[in-house]
């Protein structure tokens, strides 16, 4: 039998773990929950974009010799950009197209993305070199007993809390995230107010992709393993914290992906480790079925 | 000489000539390359029927169903498994594999089907993954990832299926029965109700159909064709294995019928007919380690029609008119 | 004569804006009914809610006498909240016997402390969407009462005699055996309360619109609503819908009952659409019509299930006055036909001409009801809708 020390820091350690599994899938969410607020479509792309993130970086340390800190920056101002862009040639022209040519032009950029980056990278998968980062980022920051703490996992938890400070700093504090808001409640109007619409719409979408590639260098220092499909596992799960958190709502997001982040860490450990991602489908559908507004979310109205 | 203006009025004897011509396939000289040709026309064939099996979903109710390969692995699974440990032929198999692959898509339907567009595309996704994730764990049931090998042929009369021209035909032969199926659909007071939910819901609703119970009508029969075909597929290919029935299947049979017409049933044929020939083409042409990439092509062909061609190749409203032409001629009022 | 259709004291909320307030109206056999009122009055509100699209806050619809939205009974939504307080209660008292279980064998599990905590919480956030009558509360209740029976039904056939409660020697059984068949049946009678029909009303299990069709309702609709890609003469079938039986059987195997009727149906269809005088345009896709006979395949869409009431939402909305005329004449060939209509309209020509009975609504309320003649001098529905003075009514 366990001593009570014993199975505490297990359960404490995977706690840990999951909640900084958690910040990373919030990052994610962040950005699908973003851009359905403001256009109500699933971005299924977004997930490939957080994979970019973790290729281009690879890319810039390994092949361009850049330093980590430099690449990581330049990597999140290039997936911004790349966000812009796939709004701008995929969803933009089916801006008022039914729903179902957009949700299906969404899903083929996505498999678009994945194969080429399949393409061009290779199928193996790839790690960072260890080198990148000063070595006191794998020893421990802080320990009781039998859990540990990784600089790394605080830097990674640093990162997401920052980010999400500032994101809460932009919109609800600056002029073009009221307009987010107001595109996100009724487009029409916010457009007869004087709003720029589609500018908005590519700010959020570059905000969005901007932390969805943080996630992925993250992400890819963490498990130090990054492969083309990544982002499609990723971006599934962080749909799932979501809609859990309440999709439309970016503290749900956050909340969410919290959430989902520890569910999965103690769901692998407590109840099977082979299932560990369709935890993340179960809750999904648990959550669409029983609860679609989701934790915090707005209801989601009838209309005819 | 034949009556062309009579048989444009009369759609059967285009299709006869058609069907004809198909059965002639397997005897036209082709050089040494015939088995081969005939493996990519059964290929074809066979993704005709998964496209006409998904097509009643989007195409007809307007749905999107992102998890069809779930119900192609239920009935590949099911005709292996039940194959191997009991034996049984493929005239048995087929009825109880669609009968599985209905089961699965009441089960599945009824809680999702009141879902609005988006969030029903997710379930079905978040199901087919399920659905993979336990072929592939559950060793005890299906050997998992190292697969189902030595599924016997089908036989006919005792005599064992075991040529290229033999699966063709059998596989034409279901092509048939799913054809007859869907037509017969489409054209009852079942079908009109599906198109009534796929153009506007709430006026559907005020018409008097059940929006619930004709959605999982459509999205059962759609998962028992997926199910035929998968069972199909086991006994053809003799070996399957979890990594067969990937997500990326199931946008290659959206894409099939995206190109070809969503709703149209001549439409999704004619996509099956031109996009699978060409991935052969591609694997001729490509490089291996491109070709395993080609589904690179198939989002492009997604995205690229949706924004020039969302109605397809043959689309829905032209089927629609062409039918009402064709009814007013028969009155002849 | 009895009404065939009574509304009493209806309301609609959306959120914080009420859209609808306490509504009463009634509808005869044979009546023609107008309803009229400015723009965001409630009037496609009121339909919505007649057709079933709507779910109302409170009131009762009663069509020929059945019941379509139920009564809101205050003792009902009483004893529901108690019933979910007593749905905690339940809660709290099986997890410390819970906990005595496992505990013997394990002084302190932090994993079984918070999975106790987790499913109390679960049970109080039910406890308060029951109370605000969210359907997927009911829903999930259902699921836990259902698993706390079975945990009911565990612990009386497989508790051991040898167990104890924890530090003493107490046989658990003793203990359990009395909760669990109180716990039991306790759970039984929450279902039997949740199931009743009128507590699933007041969660938001109305009658459906395909339901209300078949009882004899059809409507006509604001925005057009036609089947645009589809052939005028099948919009008209599935008008017919309701009344036909085929399903699938039928439609496979072409069985004779299913030939018959869909000669039969495609002889209706015909006769309603020469009813409104579209028949020369029954193979053409109902997206290629004109504005006018959109409108006019509409109204024989509604007519194809043979309706009692039909409601017609603003029919004459962009006509010219030939058209309008025309309508007028078709209007009361319906009502001819023995069926009651129920119409908005906001060109007061066609409104005072058809109308046997007039209610007049502003801001979801209703301001005047009465015969048209009425109604034209109603000073309050002058100010509202009508404009200005008596002198600027229209004839």
């Amino acid at each position: 039998m366990d001593s009570l020390l014993d199975q505490s820091s297990l359960f404490l350690q995977q706690l840990v773990n999951g909640i900084t599994l958690g910040g990373v899938y919030a990052l994610i969410a962040v950005g699908y929950t973003m851009v359905y607020g403001v256009i109500q479509l699933i971005n299924f792309a977004h997930g490939e974009i957080y994979m970019l993130g973790a290729f281009l970086a690879y890319t810039m340390v390994t092949f361009l010799g850049l330093p980590f800190f430099a690449a990581f920056i330049l990597t999140i101002l290039i997936c911004s950009c790349f966000g812009i862009i796939l709004d701008v040639i995929a969803y933009r022209p089916l801006r008022n197209a039914p729903r179902l040519a957009a949700l299906i032009t969404a899903i083929g950029m996505s498999i678009f993305l994945q194969n080429l980056a399949l393409m061009i990278w290779g199928s193996q998968i790839k790690s960072y070199p260890r080198e990148i980062l000063p070595s006191i980022f794998y020893q421990t920051a802080w320990g009781l007993g039998e859990v540990t703490l990784s600089w790394l996992q605080v830097f990674i938890l640093a990162i997401t809390v920052v980010s999400m400070a500032i994101l809460h700093l932009i919109i609800h504090r600056t002029r073009i995230g009221t307009a987010m808001r107001a595109v996100s409640l009724d487009k029409t109007t916010s457009a007869l107010m004087g709003i720029k619409v589609n500018r908005v719409i590519s700010f959020t979408f570059a905000i969005g992709s901007a932390m969805g590639g943080m996630a992925g260098i993250l992400v890819g220092l963490y498990y130090n393993a990054i492969f083309p499909t990544m982002g499609y596992i990723a971006g599934i799960k962080a749909f799932a914290a979501a809609v859990l958190g309440g999709i439309g709502s970016v503290p749900g997001a956050m909340l969410g992906g919290g959430v989902l982040g520890i569910a999965e860490v103690i769901g692998a450990g407590y109840v099977s480790s082979e299932y560990r991602d369709g935890i993340s489908y179960a809750v999904m559908i648990a959550v669409i079925l029983f609860k679609p507004s989701g934790l915090i979310g707005r209801q989601i109205g009838e209309k005819a | 000489m034949m009556d062309l203006k009579k048989m444009q009025k009369n759609p059967r004897f285009f299709f006869l000539g058609l069907v004809f011509l198909a059965l002639l396939l397997p005897w036209l000289p082709m050089g040494g390359s015939t088995n081969y040709v005939i493996r990519v026309l059964t290929t074809a064939v066979l993704y005709m029927v998964l496209a006409l099996g998904l097509n009643i979903v989007p195409g007809f109710t307007g749905l999107l169903d992102l998890g069809y390969v779930g119900f192609y692995g239920i009935g590949a699974y099911t005709s292996g498994l039940l194959a191997i440990h009991y034996n049984m032929g493929l005239w048995l198999i087929l009825p109880l594999a669609a009968l599985n692959g209905a089961l699965w898509g009441i089960l599945l339907g009824a809680p999702t089907l009141r879902l609005t567009g988006d969030y029903f595309a997710i379930v079905t996704f978040g199901f087919s993954e399920l659905v993979v994730l336990v072929i592939r764990n559950e060793l005890w049931l299906t050997r998992g990832p190292m697969g189902l090998p030595g599924i016997p042929p089908p036989t006919l009369f005792g005599h064992p299926l075991t040529r290229d021209w033999e699966f063709f035909y059998l596989i034409l032969f279901i092509l048939l029965i799913v054809l007859a199926v869907v037509t017969r659909l489409q054209d009852s007071r079942v079908g009109r109700a599906w198109f009534a939910i796929r153009e506007d819901e709430i006026a559907a609703q005020c018409c008097g159909v059940n929006l619930i119970r004709y959605k999982v009508t459509a999205f059962a029969i759609s998962a028992s064709i997926g199910a035929m075909a998968g069972a199909f597929y086991a006994k053809w290919f003799k070996f399957i294995h979890p990594d067969m029935f990937k997500f990326w299947e199931s946008i290659l049979i959206l894409c099939l019928i995206v190109f070809g017409g969503m709703g149209s049933i001549a439409g999704t044929m004619l996509g099956a007919l031109i996009l699978i020939p060409l991935s052969e083409v591609l694997r001729a042409v490509l490089p291996q380690s491109l070709f395993s990439a080609r589904y690179l092509i198939y989002g492009l062909v997604l995205v690229l029609m949706m924004r020039w061609r969302p109605e397809g190749l043959i689309p829905f409203e032209r089927a629609q008119a062409r039918k009402a032409w064709q009814a007013k001629e028969r009155l002849g009022s | 004569m009895k009404p065939v259709l009574t509304v009493t004291r209806l309301s609609k909320s959306f959120g914080g804006l009420s859209a609808l307030k306490e509504i009463t109206l009634a509808a005869h056999p044979g009546q023609i009914v107008g309803i009229i009122g400015p723009n965001g009055a409630g009037k496609t509100t009121l339909f919505n809610c007649l057709a079933g699209l709507y779910s109302p806050t409170r009131g009762q619809i009663r069509f020929q006498d059945r019941a379509v939205v139920p009564e809101f009974s205050e003792a009902r939504a009483h004893h529901i909240r108690r019933c979910a307080v007593l749905f905690m209660a339940l809660g709290l008292v099986w997890l410390p016997l819970f906990w005595s279980f496992f505990l013997p064998a394990a002084f302190f599990k932090v994993e079984l402390v918070l999975l106790g905590i987790f499913i109390l919480a679960m049970r109080f956030s039910l406890m308060r969407g029951l109370m605000r009558f969210q359907m997927w509360a009911w829903g999930l209740m259902v699921l836990f009462l259902l698993s706390d029976l079975f945990f009911a039904v565990w612990w009386l056939i497989r508790l051991s005699p040898s167990v104890h409660l924890t530090g003493t020697h107490i046989p658990l059984r003793c203990l359990a055996w009395p909760w669990a068949i109180g716990a039991g049946v306790f759970s039984i009678y929450l279902m039997i309360q949740l199931f009743t029909r009128q507590v699933r009303q007041i969660y938001g299990f109305r009658q459906s619109p395909d339901a209300i069709c078949q009882m004899g309702m059809a409507r006509t609709f604001q925005n057009i609503r036609l089947f645009f890609n589809l052939s005028v003469l099948d919009n008209v079938k599935i008008g017919c819908h309701a009344r036909m039986k085929a399903g699938v059987w039928g439609a496979l195997f072409k069985t004779r009952a299913q030939r018959e009727e869909e000669a039969g149906v495609e002889r209706e269809a015909m006769e309603c659409l020469r009813f409104v005088g579209l028949e020369k345009r029954a193979f053409n896709l109902a997206g290629a019509l004109a504005y006018g006979e959109q409108r006019r395949l509409e109204i024989a869409r509604a007519m194809a299930s043979r309706p009692k009431v039909l409601l017609l939402d603003e029919p004459a909305a962009g006509m010219n006055p030939r058209e309008s005329s025309q309508l007028i004449r078709l209007i009361l060939d319906i009502r001819e036909k023995g069926i009651t209509v129920l119409i908005i309209e906001h060109d007061m020509r066609v409104m005072m001409s058809l109308a046997d009975y007039i209610y007049a609504l502003d801001y979801g309320r209703l301001i005047a009801e009465g015969i048209p003649d009425e109604i034209r001098n109603n000073a309050q529905v002058i100010e509202a809708y009508l404009g200005g003075g008596p002198s600027h009514a229209p004839t």
